[in-house]
């Protein structure tokens, strides 16, 4: 299965902050293998409408093998980096955090009780915080329609990256 | 992370030496990591344990004096949860 990583630079894990074998003259990078144990161990992963979740700086294509599937994520016994996704870079995260705003500033005209949040959304776009502008405007549209809401909010932000990034097949 | 799920700066940094240790639960792990993900200050306080755990984390009972054993006996049973 071909899936979405997300990584810090150089290819170090956010949470194990394992550097990941990268891939070399045209070739995949080594595999990594580890036991999916029920999220505390494995390799882990994401299709494109958990992406959101997810977001760091570069974001990878990588092959899984026997992999099972959680909330927002998919746990592998092993995997390798194939390709990063170069299109995902400083001009598409400001792109993708305005985007957001833009959509926080719509429900802020129907209810003003949103305006501490929405320039905390404002105040992390223009400081190029994609994941954070992300989450504050699934929050703001959780407060203002509900927890359906934050969800729908999630959707739109996968469907944006997935549109921008050429992310078509992969979830 | 919604809002009936929200954790805590405070609750992350609790729950972080179970983090390391891999005891939470599936739910929680995701929880914590969603949390992560968004928030630089606990982002820096995970990678400081970690960093704490390679540093001191291979000394045995044997290697400590028999002062800093009773001063780490006197601090636990002084901590008390929030």
């Amino acid at each position: 299965m071909i899936a979405l990583k997300c990584l810090h630079a150089c290819g170090v894990a956010p949470f194990s902050r394992l550097a990941w074998p990268l891939p070399r003259g045209g070739e995949p990078g080594a595999w990594v293998e580890a036991d999916p144990d029920a999220c505390a161990s494995g390799i882990h992963a994401c299709h494109a409408d958990s992406l959101p979740y997810w977001l760091t700086e570069h974001l990878w294509m990588i092959e899984l093998d026997e992999v099972e599937a959680a909330e927002h994520k998919l746990v592998a016994r092993r995997g390798r980096l194939l390709d990063r996704v170069h299109a995902w870079d400083g001009s598409a995260m400001s792109d993708f955090a305005f985007d957001c705003v833009g959509r926080a500033e719509a429900l802020l005209a129907r209810d003003e009780s949103l305006a501490g949040y929405v320039q905390d959304a404002r105040t992390s776009a223009r400081a190029g915080h994609a994941p954070v502008t992300g989450f504050i405007t699934a929050r703001v549209a959780e407060l203002a329609d509900g927890v359906e809401a934050y969800d729908a909010e999630r959707a739109a932000q996968a469907r944006w990256l997935v549109v921008r990034l050429g992310l078509d097949g992969l979830g | 992370m919604r809002l009936s799920e929200d954790l805590s700066c405070a609750e992350v940094v609790q729950l972080v030496t179970d983090y390391v240790e891999g005891a939470l639960s599936v739910d929680e792990r995701r929880r914590f990591e969603e949390h992560i993900v968004i928030c630089d200050g606990c982002g820096a306080h995970l990678d400081q344990m970690r960093t704490t755990i390679a540093v001191v984390g291979r000394v045995s009972e044997q290697q400590l004096s028999t002062e800093a054993v009773d001063e780490l006996i006197a601090a636990f049973r002084g901590w008390q949860r929030p």
